[in-house]
């Protein structure tokens, strides 16, 4: 059907929890290499989307492929999927918190799963010095010792999205990640996924709109409303098109 | 957090030091008279209950699942090595027969065929660790296949020892019905009713107890500890770091079982009797007490818990057989509210109080450390 | 072919049975239009020779009434006299009045129960110890015999009137037939005409005709009748050597025909079984369901709290009747008792009930505020607190009870039990399912009917969000709780009455209260009904069917341990979708 390649291609995804519609015939293709943002309101079923793709749900209806079409991540559980590439930024920052900084980034280093691995397996110095340089990227160097619950809201969210580069993951979905920051965190957040835009393919879920535009600059944007595609384009003429601004902009001006 | 360092530091020297005390200085002090037999023996049988009690915390501490069901691996470890003890009792039992003294009064007049090959030591001792393990996989597959976890795991291993227990009352299943095993005679030659056999079985235990809590040390500092602790903190968020928890959590699952199956086969030689009620789900519960109240996520809380708690028995069943139960009940209770890291916690709790108490003065507000809301382990 | 036989063979015996009894009814009928019953026993005792006397009283089997068998009793006893005139007529008469100074009773003759009067006019007044009194012998007492069988067999009382139809086949003896064949031409209810059909059958098997005896064999198996099975089984033993085929085949037929009968009972009885027992289930659970079910707080002590209802309803059966000494920690503490009589002491289990819920509730209150409240986001900590709970319980039921049974007896309402077709259904089963179904249906009222139930099922769906919009959730918390060990305690008073009540009766159905409630789907009431009936029919069935009922209870937790595979959530499965 498809005559690109795509990376991952989502085909009349379907997912209702209670009679409630949160996903409805979804069409979605991602290229490699992209930084795909995606918006849409409230229950728009962003995040129920990430969970399809990650395995964390099962849709009731439609197709969903990994690396041009050479795997069915319906047919995948959640490690398997994770071991294709896959990693995911949770919404709530999601880390160990009884674990420290670098405990964190070494469970989600890329490499053997195993569990003999983990009973005999040494950590490399090649290793060792990715985790520094992660730590350095994620502007926690200062704190490698410290334990991960004792971080602030925005460190958690930079030390999650360091997981995700521990994991060297093809495709980087990334939940929300500005929420609960500052200005300034929000900033930093932005050029740090910018950073990584074509080395990895990478999905982020946004409602700041200023955030939006920082990093999509002219890439394209992905609005949700209702578990469907609304529209996809870049920022500005997403932005300007009728039903965006019906269904979520204006909804949000309004708000505002 | 503040007395991590400090009691990291000592730890080490203390472990030692009570391993030599344990293996080596007690054993000697009981062979020149200075501790009496029946002290030694109660030490043994304590040490057997504190592997048990450290192979619950490697699962309860460390991995989140509470097992309701390792006094059955303890009792079948015992069990496997009780058919052994029975056979080499003999014609000195009651009967004057080759055939145990229950199976005689039974009415039989063969050794049944699975009975058979436990006349070899090597092989009693292989099935110690095989059946629990071969239990503990088949459970423990099926259960974490179907990610059952929390209290739900906890309840249907508590079933599973109740099933389990019921099994084994029965006369016909031929492992001795309500009376267990007893009045074993010798173990590899030895006389198992002299002071010098039991000694010799102390020392295998207080050596096992050693090299479990090296070994158990090693494990929790390896990655594989880390992830351990991961899936109890939060499993699904190790699902999401491509680990197959399922695959984890089965591997301590069985370890524990054997760790548990071996304590209970070196618990039997020095008690000299196995029984059903033994394997019931509150012998289980009690030893998830032990650990509780040492102090659980550690190795030394559940060796000083399963101790405390059962020389305190030992004193107040005879000096107040009535309130004992109440005693253990209600102290389990305060140590669950209060206590959550036990006895092994409670210097760094009393130190966590007193530097609040001295921040408060110097009205300083620290920020309280918020635990963020699990989000996605439902 | 053997059908044939049969259509040919049988009017011709009845015919021939009919004729015998027309014939020696019909003699006899006259007497019995004339005569009333007191006549007809007052002529049978004057009556001259035996044989006539013998015919009096048969006679009475035609007018089977209660006052014959009265009027035998005296006769046997010796309280009927024989007075005679002075032309040498003896007159029967009893005594009646008090006796005057000189130990004389007046008299009333048998034949009317008019006063005897002399040839004065004047009562005549004898000594019984100076009068000659009528006198039995081994036939009359057989005669009479026989005719209290008839009468037994018309007693207007349904239960006693099938018993006398059942003792008649007793010996199988063919003159009494007679009777009985007479009987079903009357008979109107269908369990008597049964029964009689079965009597009379079972005698049949005597019978000297061959044909007749194949007709009951057929007839039996058609019944499914159990009485006969022991009887047919020794005909078909002693046919087979005579080598008579049809009867052989006959009595094969009937034999496969109430053995597959008995299967059927089996079966009943062993659902009816399941539904008792999963009744129990039901009841036990209900009350977690809610504790652990919508709370998700693990007690382990809910055993105790229905040993709590248990010992409540004994305490109150006590009360009831003759009061109860306990003696916890060396006090001694003397409850008084009201001495109910045994229609007051039926009415103990009424208050029992709501007394035993709030007994259970109050426990359940003070638990809730000292220890679960504190543990409501640790449920495995909730698990092991409560278990302590549990062991501090099971030790003060001991100190104050004392370590074995203590005896709760059921009012008498309870006992007995009801059979239809063979099956028997025992009172306080049918009591069982009844109160299960209440239980459910006051469940599902509370939750679903009244401002508790939707608070509680607020605070339950989202403790915040509830906690938020103003809804006190303390004290729904404290108010759930409660509820649910008051169940509890319901339970128990309910246990009570079906098995023995001591220290750890609680820990007997604990385990299966939990599988109960898991394999149901938590936080789901109609999931425990329909996993507690699950749980209950395959218990029952794999112990009847292995007769063994360990095994069968492993086997269900080796089952729910596979169905849990399938289903890890229970049946009923509470899909949310989580907030975003």
């Amino acid at each position: 059907m498809s005559q690109k390649p795509f990376l991952l291609a989502a085909e009349g995804l379907s997912k209702s929890f209670d009679g409630f519609k949160a996903i409805n015939d979804l069409n979605f293709y991602l290229d490699e290499g992209e930084l795909r943002t995606v918006i849409g309101p409230n229950g728009a079923g962003k995040t129920t989307f990430l969970d399809l793709i990650t395995g964390r749900t099962q849709p009731d209806e439609g197709s969903l492929m990994w690396d041009d079409g050479k795997h069915d991540l319906l047919r995948l559980n959640e490690y398997e999927i994770y071991r294709h590439g896959i990693g995911r930024k949770f919404q709530t920052p999601t880390v160990y918190n009884d674990h420290t900084v670098t405990e964190n980034l070494i469970l989600s280093l890329a490499g053997s799963r195993s569990i003999w691995h983990s009973l005999f397996g040494k950590i490399t110095s090649t290793q060792r010095d990715r985790i520094a340089e992660i730590l350095t990227t994620i502007k926690l160097a200062e704190h490698a010792n410290r334990k991960a619950g004792a971080l602030a809201h925005g460190q958690k969210q930079w030390l999650e999205i360091g997981m995700l580069l521990a994991q060297e993951a093809r495709l980087l979905l990334v939940d929300e990640p500005a929420a609960g920051m500052t200005d300034e965190e929000t900033y930093r957040t932005g050029e740090l996924l910018l950073s990584l835009a074509g080395k990895h393919t990478i999905v982020v879920i946004e409602h700041d709109m200023t955030f939006v535009r920082q990093i999509s600059q002219g890439r394209k944007v992905t609005v949700l409303h209702q578990g469907h595609v609304l529209c996809e384009g870049p920022v500005d003429r997403v932005q300007s098109d009728e039903r965006v601004i019906e269904v979520y902009l204006g909804r949000k001006s309004k708000a505002a | 957090m503040t007395a991590q360092p400090i009691t990291g530091r000592i730890q080490l020297p203390l472990l030692i030091v009570a391993s030599v005390f344990l293996v080596g200085v007690m054993p000697l002090l009981n062979a020149y008279g200075l501790i009496e037999d029946f002290t030694l023996n109660l030490w043994g049988k304590y040490l057997c209950y504190g592997i048990m009690a450290i192979s619950i915390d490697l699962l309860w501490g460390y991995t989140g699942l509470l097992c309701l069901g390792q006094a059955l691996f303890f009792t079948l470890g015992g069990y496997m090595m009780g058919m052994h003890l029975m056979l080499m009792i003999g014609k000195l039992g009651q009967y004057k027969s080759n055939l145990p003294d229950f199976m005689v009064f039974l009415g039989h007049s063969k050794i049944p065929a699975f009975w058979q090959p436990f006349y070899s030591f090597p092989f009693a001792l292989a099935m110690v660790f095989l059946v629990p393990a071969l239990l503990a996989y088949v459970f423990g597959y099926l259960a974490f296949r179907s990610r059952i976890k929390g209290v739900y795991f906890s309840i249907l291993t508590q079933a599973l020892t109740y099933g389990a227990a019921l099994l084994f009352f029965r006369n016909d299943l031929l492992m001795g019905g309500n009376n267990g095993f007893t009045d074993f005679r010798t173990l590899l030659g030895m006389d198992l009713r002299v002071a010098s056999t039991q000694r010799i079985l102390y020392i295998c235990t207080a050596l096992l107890m050693v090299s479990v809590v090296a070994g158990c040390k090693w494990l929790t500092h390896s990655r594989f500890g880390l992830i351990q602790r991961a899936i109890r903190d939060s499993e699904n968020r190790v699902l999401f770091s491509g680990y197959a928890t399922a695959n984890f959590k089965l591997f301590i699952f069985v370890v524990s079982a054997m760790i548990a199956a071996f304590a209970g086969a070196l618990y039997v030689p020095q008690v000299g009797i196995i029984n059903p009620s033994e394997m019931t789900t509150e012998k289980s519960l009690e030893a998830v007490v032990w650990v509780a109240l040492g102090g659980r996520g550690t190795l030394v809380g559940p060796v000083v818990g399963a101790i405390s708690v059962n020389a305190l028995k030992s004193w107040a069943t005879r000096a107040y057989p009535d309130l004992w139960v109440l005693i253990l009940g209600g102290s389990f209770v305060l140590v669950v509210m209060f206590m959550p890291k036990g006895i092994v916690g409670l210097p760094a709790q009393i130190l966590t109080i007193l530097s609040k108490i001295s921040r408060k003065q110097q009205s300083i507000d620290s920020p309280p450390s918020i635990s963020e809301p699990e989000t996605i382990d439902p | 072919m053997l059908k044939s036989f049969f259509v040919t063979t049988l009017p011709q015996t009845c015919l021939v049975g009919l004729a015998l009894g027309l014939s020696f009814f019909t003699t006899a009928q006259a007497q019995v239009t004339e005569k009333s019953v007191r006549e007809t026993v007052a002529s049978a005792i004057v009556a001259q020779p035996a044989a006539a006397q013998r015919e009096l009283i048969l006679s009475l089997k035609l007018k089977p009434s209660a006052e014959a068998v009265e009027w035998f009793g005296k006769w046997k006893e010796g309280a009927i006299f024989l007075l005679d005139d002075a032309a040498g007529v003896k007159t029967p008469v009893i005594l009646t009045g008090a006796a005057a100074a000189d130990d004389s009773f007046a008299t009333l003759r048998v034949s009317d129960g008019t006063p005897l009067l002399g040839a004065d006019g004047a009562a005549v007044r004898i000594n019984p110890k100076e009068v000659e009194f009528a006198e039995t012998d081994s036939g009359i007492r057989r005669a009479m015999k026989e005719v209290t069988d008839v009468v037994a067999l018309a007693d207007p009382d349904i239960s006693k009137r099938l018993r006398a139809i059942q003792d008649a086949a007793v010996g199988q003896k063919v003159e009494k037939l007679p009777a009985l064949q007479l009987l079903k031409t009357t008979e109107k209810n269908p369990l008597a005409l049964r029964a009689l059909e079965e009597s009379i059958a079972i005698i049949q098997l005597r019978s000297p005709l061959v044909a007749e005896r194949i007709g009951a064999c057929q007839k039996l198996g058609d019944l499914g009748s159990l009485a006969a099975l022991g009887t047919i089984k020794t005909i078909l033993a002693e046919t087979e050597s005579a080598k008579d085929r049809p009867l052989v085949l006959a009595a094969e037929k009937a034999i496969s025909a109430i053995g597959s009968h008995i299967s059927r009972i089996n079966a009943a009885g062993t659902a009816f079984r399941g539904i008792s027992l999963a009744s129990v289930l039901l009841v036990v659970a209900i009350g977690l369901a809610i504790t652990f079910g919508l709370m998700g707080i693990i007690n382990m002590a809910h055993g105790e709290l229905i040993a709590v209802g248990a010992y409540t309803t004994y305490v109150i059966q006590n009360i009831f009747a003759s009061g109860l000494n306990l003696s916890p920690f060396g006090m001694s503490i003397s409850i008084p008792g009201m001495h109910l009589s045994a229609g007051g002491m039926d009415l103990y289990f009424v208050v029992a009930l709501p007394a035993s819920f709030l007994a259970a509730a109050l426990v359940g209150l003070v638990l809730e505020r000292t220890v679960i409240q504190f543990l409501y986001r640790r449920p495995l900590e909730s698990l092991l607190a409560t278990w302590g709970i549990s062991l501090v319980l099971q030790q003060l039921f001991r100190l104050i009870f004392g370590a074995n049974n203590v005896q709760v007896s059921s009012p008498s309402w309870l006992s007995g039990n009801w059979t239809v077709n063979d099956v028997v259904f025992g009172w306080n089963r049918v009591f069982v399912i009844g109160f299960a179904a209440l239980i459910i249906v006051v469940t599902w009222l509370v939750l679903n009917k009244t401002s508790l139930g939707l608070l509680i099922r607020a605070v339950m769906q989202n403790r915040n969000m509830a906690a938020c919009m103003g809804v006190r959730t303390e004290r729904v918390n404290m108010m759930t709780f409660a509820f649910g060990c008051g169940l509890a305690g319901l339970a128990g008073a309910f246990l009570s009455q079906i098995g023995n009540v001591g220290p750890s009766l609680g820990q007997n159905y604990i385990v299966d209260a939990f599988m109960t409630v898991v394999v149901g789907g938590v936080g789901n009431i109609l999931g425990t009904v329909i996993s507690a009936f699950g749980i209950g029919m395959a218990d029952q069935s794999l112990q009847q069917y292995l007769g063994n009922p360990v095994i069968g209870k492993i086997l269900v937790l080796g089952a729910i341990i596979l169905f849990l595979q399938w289903r890890p959530a229970g049946i009923f499965v509470t899909r949310s979708r989580s907030l975003d």
